[in-house]
Parts: structure tokens; C-alpha cells; sequence
């Protein structure tokens, strides 16, 4: 089962990075957010102590951050599903003896690979900004790190699957464009949206997307967090990645994948 | 060989193939003869396990109808009604890919990759990706790759439609030796000429139903006619 997953997953991987058009526009959606911080710390450089520009932009760098990680994959969603039924290359595709589902976790494996490099180039942008333009963080780095590994990566799988089920429910590239470039919307909302609010109840931390948006916004602005938070988080995103998966490969399952509207 | 018993479907109340049952026996090509939108694809697919019939059933070589379906789809390989084709992978990854969902392991790959090229003369363009191929090299590519796991049945779905004449004549003559190989194949047309060229039997449908089941000759009698676009026309105009 595995095994047919990995194969479907590495022809997606293979494919989509010979698309070149798509790769540049990932990484400049990436590095959009690296970018836009950079220019805004040139700006208020002769503004604000180090310290405070600092605090200002660790906010809009986990915004850029949550949003990396669903631009990433999303080209390669549109075109693995819908993409496919458009090219007639769905039918011949499911006719081979392995179960639709496991052609799903093959594709869904290949968008949060590309999901998880969106969000390594952005974060790799921005240690590269940090360090030319002066920026410091005050946050501890390891814990950092930690709440990165285990809240972030979790959310390009949660990022995969929601792209993944959008895109079976299309029956064309352009109507996946549609959809999709508005679900990279929800996390900008939910970030931008967190980082002016004050009062967040407690729970919001646990909340897919919101919970990685407050641990990042804490930790890059000094706070501490126990280890648990970001465990908790990480696993509750995994949860809803997979239930989210298990409801498009349920739409694979279906007769109108290939010929209904 | 396969088996199509009472076999059933409808779209949205629509009823497409409605109580359809013939038989296509190994070693001979079966054309399913009958107008558009009068249920040829859709029993293709039904037969190929793409779609779920609403009743009746297929059976394939020895597999009962309720067997496993992956089992059933090892059994078949399909050309169905567009190629499908990767435009960024060559013509050998496209099969290849294909060959390991099939279950190959790698020397069986090779041997069947290198095997099916050569019968279908894929041998210049074999490492050209597949978005700069002509029609009918793209044709070839994906018989190629229904082919590659050597199934005892072959569904094909109008494999001739846009292809020039040497094409169609290469494609006869590959389907004929797959016949005399002992292969079922099971191809639907709506042009009478290529029918009667190529097959041993042919299976005229119109509505969704089996209106007549024979050689071209027994059609013809059947219909009382001459020429079998006589008796298509007879049998399937109301």
C-alpha cells in the first residue's frame, strides 16, 4: 500500500519540478513574505529601536510563515486532481490495480512535500533578511525551532489536504485556481487578524492554523511555551490533515470524479 | 474472454445502457457498433471497473463477477477514449510508471517496457516527451502503456479517431496479432468501414440495448440487407 503511495508521490514530485513556471511562481510566493519584511525593516530602520522593529516584524513574519506553508503546494494540488481530470489522464490513472485511496495519500504526500519546501524557503528567507538587515530575534531559537517542527510541518500536511479535497470538488484547472488562491487567503486572515487582536481565549492556541500563528507570534517575540503546546498542536493538525484526506479520497471513491460535474 | 451480463446504468434518471449482455471470447476482436450517446463508452467502462454498474454484471476470463476488483483490472488493459498522457514525462516514464502501479518488478519492467516499444515502432521517440508527440505517436504511446502488463483482454475506445491512414493501418495490423496471440479485445466505433475490417464479431447497441450479436455476415442476414450500414441503420433507426 505504502509502497504504490511512494509511487504515485515520487511521479507527482518528479513532474511538478519539471514545471518550471510553477516552481518560480512557489518560490516567489515563498519568498514574497521575506521580501516585504526586508523592505519594511529598511524603512522603519531609523524609527524604532532594534529591539521594537524587531517585535513588529516577528508578527508579520508569522503571518508570511503560515501563509508559506499553503502556497507551496498549491500549483501542484491544482494540477495532480483537477489538472488531471481536465487532461483525461484521472481515468487511465485510476484503471491500475491499486486503490484510489492509496493514489490519494501518494498525491496528498507530494503536495505537503512541496507545502513543507514552501515554507523551508520562506523561513530560510528569512534568516537571510534577519542577518542583512540588522534584525534581531528575542525569542529562544531552540524552542523556536521545536514549535516549527512540530506545529508547522504539521500544518503543510493540513495545507495538502485541504488543497487536495478543494481540487477534487473542481472539474477544471481554472476553477482550482479560483478556489485555491482564495483558501491561501484563510491563513493571512486568521494571522493578520491574531496579530492586532488582544483578548484570544486560551483554546485558540490549539485551533489548526490560529494555535501555530499565536506560538510563532510568542516565541519570535521572547515568550516561552511548554513543550506540550506546540505537541498538541502539531498532533491536532495532523488529526485534521487526515480527516480532511480521508474526505477527498472519499471523493476519489466516486463515479463523479471522472465523469460528473 | 469477457462476459457481460444484463449489465445496467443510469445518469441522473437517464438511462444509458439498460439490460446490455453479450459476449466477447478470447482470441477475436469484438466491435461494439452503435451511434453516439448510444452507451458504448459508458459499457467500456463499466467492463474496465471505472465505473460501478447500477445492475448486471462482468465477468473476466475465469474471475468470478464478485472477485476482487483489483484482481479483475490486472486481467485488462484499456485505451479509453483520450490518451491521458503525462506532457512532462517521456514516453519510457509514462510507461514506466504505469508498469510499477501494475505491480512489475523492475526486471519484468524493463524486459515489458523494451517489449511493447518495439512492437508499437516507439523505439525513436521513446525518451521525447510526451506534450511534443503527433497524435498518433501519442496513440501508440498509450496502447503502449495499456499493453504493457500483458492483459488477456484489451479494451479500446474509438482508437482510431484523428489518426491518419498509415496510423490506422499499423494500428490493424498490432491489433491483429494481438488477436492471434489469444487476446480478447473489445473496441467500440461508430465507423462502419473500420468494423467491418477488423472484427470477428460485432455487437450493435442503440439506447443502451443489444440489438443484434454476430459476424458481419450474420449481421447482414439478420437485418436482411446487403452491406452492414444497411442493417446498422435498419436495426438501430426507429
Amino acid at each position: 500500500m505504502l509502497n504504490e503511495s511512494l509511487i504515485v508521490a515520487q511521479k507527482e514530485i518528479v513532474d511538478h519540478a519539471r514545471d518550471v513556471r510553477s516552481v518560480i511562481s512557489s518560490l516567489m510566493y515563498a519568498l514574497m513574505g521575506p521580501v516585504v519584511v526586508f523592505l519594511v525593516a529598511l524603512a522603519v530602520r531609523s524609527q524604532f529601536r532594534a529591539g521594537a522593529a524587531s517585535e513588529v516584524l516577528a508578527g508579520m513574519m508569522s503571518v508570511f510563515t503560515l501563509v508559506a506553508a499553503f502556497v507551496g503546494g498549491m500549483n501542484v494540488a491544482m494540477d495532480t486532481i483537477a489538472g488531471e481530470r481536465e487532461r483525461h489522464s484521472l481515468l487511465p490513472l485510476l484503471l491500475n490495480p491499486v486503490p484510489r485511496h492509496d493514489i490519494m495519500i501518494g498525491k496528498w504526500l507530494s503536495i505537503a512535500a512541496f507545502c513543507a519546501a514552501g515554507l523551508i524557503v520562506n523561513l530560510l528567507g528569512f534568516g537571510v533578511v534577519f542577518t542583512t538587515a540588522g534584525l534581531r530575534l528575542t525569542g529562544d531559537a531552540g524552542a523556536l525551532l521545536l514549535a516549527l517542527a512540530l506545529g508547522m510541518l504539521p500544518l503543510a500536511l493540513l495545507a495538502a489536504s485541504l488543497q487536495l479535497l478543494i481540487a477534487t470538488l473542481c472539474r477544471s484547472l481554472k476553477e482550482a485556481q479560483t478556489y485555491l488562491s482564495m483558501i491561501v487567503f484563510a491563513p493571512m486572515l486568521i494571522g493578520m487578524f491574531l496579530v492586532f487582536y488582544r483578548g484570544v481565549p486560551e483554546w485558540f492556541n490549539l485551533l489548526p492554523i490560529a494555535g501555530q500563528q499565536l506560538q510563532l507570534e510568542l516565541l519570535m517575540k521572547g515568550g516561552s511555551l511548554p513543550f506540550s503546546e506546540p505537541l498538541w498542536l502539531g498532533g491536532l493538525t495532523t488529526a485534521a490533515a487526515l480527516l480532511i484526506l480521508f474526505l477527498a479520497a472519499d471523493r476519489l471513491e466516486r463515479d463523479e470524479i471522472l465523469y460528473g460535474n | 474472454m469477457i462476459k457481460v451480463q444484463s449489465l445496467s446504468k443510469s445518469f441522473n434518471h437517464r438511462q444509458v445502457v439498460a439490460n446490455l449482455s453479450f459476449e466477447a471470447p478470447s482470441g477475436s476482436i469484438t466491435g461494439l457498433l452503435g451511434a453516439n450517446g448510444a452507451g458504448k463508452t459508458t459499457t467500456l467502462r463499466m467492463i474496465c471497473g471505472a465505473l460501478q454498474p447500477q445492475s448486471g454484471s462482468v465477468v473476466i476470463d475465469d474471475l468470478e463477477p464478485d472477485a476482487a476488483p483489483l484482481k479483475r483490472r490486472r486481467r485488462i488493459g484499456a485505451l479509453l477514449d483520450h490518451m491521458g498522457l503525462y506532457g512532462r514525462l517521456t514516453v519510457r516514464e509514462n510507461l514506466v510508471y504505469f508498469g510499477r502501479l501494475q505491480g512489475l518488478t523492475s526486471p519484468e519492467l524493463k524486459d515489458r517496457t523494451a517489449s511493447v516499444i518495439a512492437m508499437l515502432a516507439l523505439e525513436a521517440i521513446a525518451d521525447r516527451r510526451t506534450a511534443g508527440l503527433s497524435q498518433g505517436e501519442r496513440m501508440k504511446t498509450a496502447l503502449a502503456r495499456a499493453l504493457l502488463h500483458g492483459p488477456r483482454n484489451l479494451l479500446l475506445d474509438e482508437p482510431t479517431n484523428g489518426l491518419d491512414v498509415p496510423t490506422v493501418r499499423a494500428l490493424r495490423e498490432v491489433l491483429r496479432r494481438l488477436r492471434d496471440s489469444g487476446v480478447c479485445i473489445v473496441f467500440s466505433s461508430h465507423v462502419l468501414e473500420e468494423v467491418r475490417a477488423l472484427c470477428d464479431q460485432v455487437v450493435i447497441v442503440a439506447a443502451g440495448q443489444c440489438v443484434a450479436q454476430g459476424s458481419p455476415d450474420e449481421i447482414c442476414s439478420q437485418a436482411e440487407t446487403e452491406t452492414l450500414e444497411d442493417a446498422f441503420v435498419r436495426l438501430t433507426v426507429c
